[in-house]
């Protein structure tokens, strides 16, 4: 298991480390290089969400822990915000609207969502707990290139 | 991580060059240049993505952006997108207003 503790400031930038953490744990499970990048996108989605809407851009803490068993990679993200079930979401309305006529902003948790092979929300000693979810085993027909 | 934009205009449309990795540290970079973009008068923006390697949903914003302030029927084209940031983009619904081509050769 890896883990590391993003320090959060108010310019919510979790970037960086998020992608050197996720590079590490994917070259550690010999993840594809599809597979690492959908893993990276949604785990800096959720981070960057806590950072933005769960901490409201203030200090805040979010730690990251990663572990690889045989057939699955996961990253759990935990923070001290306000209780928020990610798939509460609904990112409908702003699927709907035409591009052109959307508001910006609302669809970094669905994109989160879309690029894990599973995601569980808990609520564990008030914090937030998000865990995502990367199968190593590809499906038929998938190259992961 | 690092992004670099760079716009040339010519016949009428503006051609940004993105390289590198756009999230919300660099997103501002690539609006500010929407912004010049839209006061060229130009009737196309076209976004050279084929080393853009990483984009996240700040890229989206800026997508948005752009069709706000492009005068309206100006076409939007993103050359060469890289596969799993074209994911991205077709998983939202941006490719319905926007043209994605492949190449810069086919363009």
């Amino acid at each position: 298991m890896i883990a590391c503790r993003l320090r959060l400031h108010a310019n919510g930038e979790v970037s960086r480390p998020i992608a050197d953490f996720v590079g590490a744990l994917s070259r550690k499970a010999e993840l594809t290089p599809r597979q690492s990048y959908r893993l990276r996108l949604a785990v800096d989605e959720i981070a960057t969400n806590v950072a933005l809407h769960g901490y409201t851009g203030a200090y805040g803490v979010v730690d990251l822990e990663g572990g690889i068993d045989d057939e699955r990679v996961w990253v759990r993200i935990e923070d001290d915000a306000p209780a928020f079930d990610p798939r509460t979401h609904d990112p409908g309305p702003r699927l709907a609207a035409p591009p052109a006529r959307r508001e910006a902003g609302g669809l970094g948790l669905y994109l989160a969502l879309r690029n894990v092979d599973a995601f569980t929300y808990d609520r564990v000693g008030g914090r937030n707990r998000n865990t995502l979810v990367i199968l190593r085993t590809l499906p038929d027909g998938d190259t992961g290139d | 991580m690092s992004f670099d934009a760079k716009m040339h205009v010519a016949d009428g449309a503006a051609t940004l060059r993105l390289v590198g990795e756009l999230d919300r540290r660099s997103a501002p970079r690539l609006n500010e240049l929407i912004v010049q973009a839209a006061a060229r008068q130009v009737n196309r923006l076209v976004l050279l993505m084929d080393e853009l390697r990483y984009m996240s949903s700040a890229g989206l914003r800026c997508l948005v952006f752009a069709h706000q302030k492009m005068p309206r029927g100006v076409e939007i084209v993103l050359i060469g997108t890289r596969p799993e940031v074209a994911e991205t983009i077709r998983l939202t619904g941006f490719d319905r207003s926007i043209t994605m081509e492949d190449s810069v050769e086919t363009g």
